[in-house]
C-alpha cells in the first residue's frame, strides 16, 4: 500500500494535483478560522469592488465574497466526496458482480448499466430536483450519487473481465475459494487503480453538477456553496452591472479544484497504463535518445 | 473453404441494427416509466401545485384536463400507465402552462431546431478539431503539439459548461461588446432565407457554439490521443512505413483510420455532456432552444412542459446513439462488406 502511494507521489502530475486538492481540503476544514466574515451577514455596501477589507468584493446583498468562497469550499467538497463514495460503491459493486458471475447476472446488470448510460442525465436530474422543490446540498449529493454510477460500472466491469482470465484468479477459483473471498481478496485489490480513477472522476463530476444544478436555481438558497453563489450572482445580474468578482470567484474555485483532481487522475492513469505517459516523461526520453544518437554518430565519424 | 454469401453478412448487419433498435426501445420505455413515476412518488400532485401557482390563469374546470395530462385519471394504476404511454405515442404531451394554451408538442417543436443547430455545429467542430489534434499529439508525442494541446485538453475537461459560458458572456459580450448577450437572432428581423437573417443567426450563435465546443473538445482530444498511442507500436504501421508510404499517409490512412473506431464508440458516451452542456449554454445566453425551455418550465412550474421536454431529450439521445451505431457500421470493415 505504501509502495502504491510512493509510486503515486513520484508522478509529478499526481503530486501537483494532490497538493492543490489538499489545500482545498485544508480550507474546507479550517473555514471558520480563515473566513474573515460571516458568509450570510450583510457586512458592506452592495457590489463593492475588491479592496483590502473585502478581498473579493461584496455581493449585491452586501455579503463578503471571499468568506462565501471559503465556506462554499466546505459544502462543495463534502457533496463531492459523499456523492463520489456512493457512485464508486455502486459502480464497483455492479461492475465486479457482473464480471465475476457472468451469465444471466451479467446480462441483467450490463443491460441496466447501458440503459442508464443512454438516458440524458442532466435533464433527468433537473426534473427530479424540480419535483422535489429546492433541495439542500445533502439531497443533491444523494441524487447525483444514485444516478451517476453507470460509467464507473462499465469501466470496472471491463477491467474485471480481463482480470478474471488471469492465471492467479483461475488458480484461486480452482482451489475452491468462496465467492466473497474471490471478489474481496483476489479481485478488488487488483482493481484499485480503476476504482480510484472512478472515485476521483466522480468527485469532479459531482462538484460540476452540483454547481450547475444550484446555478439553475434548484438548490436551497440558504446553503452557501459555489453553485448558490453563481445563482445569486445570476439573479442579481452581476455580470450585466459589471460586478465580475461575484461571478469569476466561484468560477475560478471550481476550475482549479477540477484541474487538481484531474491531474491526480492523470497520474493514476499513467501508473495503471504506462503507455499513456505523456509530456515530461516522454520528452525526457526523447531528449536522451537524441543525445545518445548524436554521440554515437560523432563516435562513428571520428 | 466455407461458402460465405454476401447475404449472410447482410443478415448479421440487420440483426445488429435490430438488436440496437430494440435496446433503444426498452431504454425509452424506462425513461417514460420514470417520467410517469416521478409525480406519483412525490408528495402532492402537480395539477394542484400548478393551479395554486397559476394565480387564476388556469380555470378550475381545467383541473381534470390537467390531471389527465399526467395520467391521473380515475382508474387503477396500470390503466393510468397505459393511458399515459398511449398519449406519448400519439405525440400528445398536453397543454403548456407557461405558454397556455399552446400544446407542449408545438412549443417544443419551435425550440428544437435551435438546439439541433447549436449541438450539431458544436459536435462537428469539437469532434473534428479534437480528433485531429489528438492524432497529431499522439504522433508527435512529447513535442510541441502534445506539450501544449494535451494538458490544455486535460484542464478543459474539468471546466464546467456554466463557467465557460459565464466567462464568455462576461468577457466577449458585456466587457467588450463583440457578441450579443442573448437571443438566436436580431429580434427586429423576420425569419427568412436571406443573408441578413442568416448572418444574424450565425452572429448570435457564435458564442454559444464556441462555448459548447470548448466544453467538449478536451474529451475528444484525449480519447483520440489514447487510441492513437495504442496503435503506434503495431506491426502494420512499420510495414506501411517500410513500403515507403508518406508520413501523412501512414498517420491518417493507417493509424488514425484504426484509432477512430473506439473514438466513435466514445462519441456516444459524450452525448450526455453534449445535451447537458447545451442546456446550460442556452440558459446563460438566453438562447431559445429546448434546454432553455426546460429551465423556463422548471422556474414556472410548468409540469407538462418539463415532462414532454424530458421525453424529447431522451428521444434525441437515443437517436444520436443510433446514428453512432450506423457510423460504426460504416467504419468497421468487418461489418461494412455487407
Amino acid at each position: 500500500m505504501s509502495d502504491l502511494l510512493r509510486t503515486f507521489l513520484r508522478n509529478r502530475k499526481a503530486a501537483i494535483g494532490l497538493t492543490i486538492v489538499l489545500i482545498y481540503v485544508a480550507i474546507a476544514i479550517f473555514a471558520p478560522l480563515i473566513a474573515p466574515f460571516d458568509p450570510v451577514a450583510r457586512v458592506g455596501r452592495p457590489h463593492q469592488a475588491p479592496s483590502a477589507e473585502h478581498w473579493l468584493g461584496t455581493t449585491r446583498m452586501g455579503r463578503d465574497v471571499f468568506s462565501q468562497l471559503i465556506w462554499g469550499t466546505r459544502t462543495s467538497l463534502m457533496v463531492g466526496i459523499v456523492a463520489g463514495l456512493i457512485v464508486t460503491a455502486i459502480g464497483t459493486a455492479i461492475g465486479i458482480t457482473a464480471a465475476y458471475f457472468g451469465g444471466w447476472v451479467d446480462d441483467i446488470l450490463n443491460f441496466l448499466t447501458n440503459v442508464v448510460l443512454v438516458l440524458p442525465q442532466l435533464p433527468l436530474l433537473l426534473v427530479l430536483a424540480a419535483f422535489l422543490g429546492q433541495v439542500g446540498p445533502w439531497a443533491i449529493a444523494l441524487i447525483i450519487g444514485l444516478t451517476s454510477w453507470a460509467w464507473g460500472a462499465r469501466v470496472t466491469r471491463a477491467q474485471a473481465m480481463s482480470l478474471k482470465t488471469r492465471d492467479f484468479i483461475q488458480a484461486s477459483a480452482m482451489i475452491g475459494e468462496p465467492n466473497w473471498r474471490m471478489i474481496l481478496v483476489e479481485m478488488l485489490p487488483n482493481l484499485l487503480s480503476i476504482i480510484g480513477f472512478n472515485f476521483i472522476g466522480s468527485v469532479i463530476f459531482t462538484i460540476i453538477t452540483e454547481a450547475t444544478l444550484e446555478f439553475l436555481g434548484l438548490g436551497s438558497p440558504l446553503a452557501t456553496s459555489w453553485g448558490t453563489m453563481l445563482y445569486n450572482a445570476q439573479t442579481a445580474s452581476a455580470i450585466m452591472v459589471g460586478a465580475w468578482w461575484e461571478v469569476l470567484a466561484p468560477c475560478a474555485a471550481i476550475v482549479l479544484i477540477g484541474i487538481g483532481l484531474s491531474l491526480m487522475n492523470f497520474g493514476v492513469d499513467e501508473i495503471a497504463n504506462p503507455r499513456m505517459r505523456t509530456l515530461g516523461n516522454v520528452a525526457k526520453t526523447l531528449r536522451i535518445e537524441k543525445r545518445l544518437t548524436r554521440q554515437r554518430m560523432q563516435e562513428a565519424n571520428q | 473453404m466455407a461458402r460465405y454469401f454476401p447475404s449472410d453478412r447482410w443478415f448479421d448487419l440487420m440483426r445488429f441494427l435490430l438488436k440496437r433498435l430494440g435496446f433503444y426501445g426498452v431504454a425509452f420505455l424506462v425513461a417514460a416509466t420514470f417520467n410517469f413515476m416521478i409525480p406519483r412518488m412525490l408528495p402532492g400532485n402537480p395539477a394542484d401545485i400548478m393551479l395554486a401557482n397559476s394565480g387564476g390563469m388556469i380555470a378550475p374546470e381545467a383541473r381534470d384536463a390537467l390531471m389527465a395530462t399526467f395520467g391521473f385519471i380515475d382508474a387503477p394504476l396500470h390503466e393510468q400507465y397505459f393511458a399515459y404511454l398511449g398519449s406519448i405515442f400519439t405525440w400528445d404531451f398536453g397543454l403548456s402552462i407557461k405558454f397556455y394554451p399552446m400544446p407542449v408538442a408545438d412549443v417544443l417543436m419551435q425550440a428544437l431546431p435551435w438546439t439541433l443547430f447549436l449541438t450539431g455545429s458544436a459536435l462537428l467542430i469539437s469532434f473534428s478539431i479534437g480528433t485531429l489534434l489528438g492524432i497529431l499529439a499522439a504522433w508527435r508525442r512529447g513535442q510541441l503539439t502534445d506539450v501544449i494541446a494535451s494538458p490544455t485538453a486535460l484542464a478543459l475537461q474539468s471546466v464546467p459548461a456554466v463557467v465557460v459560458a459565464l466567462c464568455g458572456l462576461y468577457f466577449l459580450a458585456v466587457q467588450n461588446r463583440v457578441f450579443p448577450t442573448s437571443y438566436a437572432f436580431n429580434p427586429s428581423l423576420d425569419p427568412a432565407w436571406n443573408w441578413e437573417f442568416i448572418s444574424s443567426v450565425l452572429y448570435h450563435g457564435f458564442l454559444p457554439v464556441v462555448t459548447l465546443s470548448v466544453v467538449l473538445i478536451g474529451g475528444y482530444l484525449i480519447t483520440m490521443r489514447n487510441n492513437m498511442i495504442g496503435q503506434l507500436g503495431e506491426d502494420y504501421l512499420a510495414m506501411a512505413e517500410a513500403k515507403g508510404l508518406s508520413d501523412a499517409r501512414v498517420r491518417y490512412a493507417y493509424a488514425a483510420r484504426n484509432a477512430l473506431l473506439p473514438s466513435v464508440t466514445a462519441l456516444a458516451l459524450s452525448f450526455g455532456a453534449l445535451f447537458g452542456g447545451s442546456l446550460i449554454t442556452e440558459v446563460v445566453f438566453n438562447y431559445p432552444g429546448v434546454g432553455n425551455l426546460l429551465y423556463l418550465g422548471i422556474v414556472g412550474r410548468d409540469f407538462p412542459l418539463i415532462q414532454g421536454q424530458l421525453l424529447i431529450m431522451t428521444l434525441a439521445m437515443l437517436l444520436a446513439n443510433f446514428a453512432v451505431d450506423l457510423a460504426y457500421v460504416f467504419l468497421d470493415p468487418r461489418l461494412k462488406r455487407a
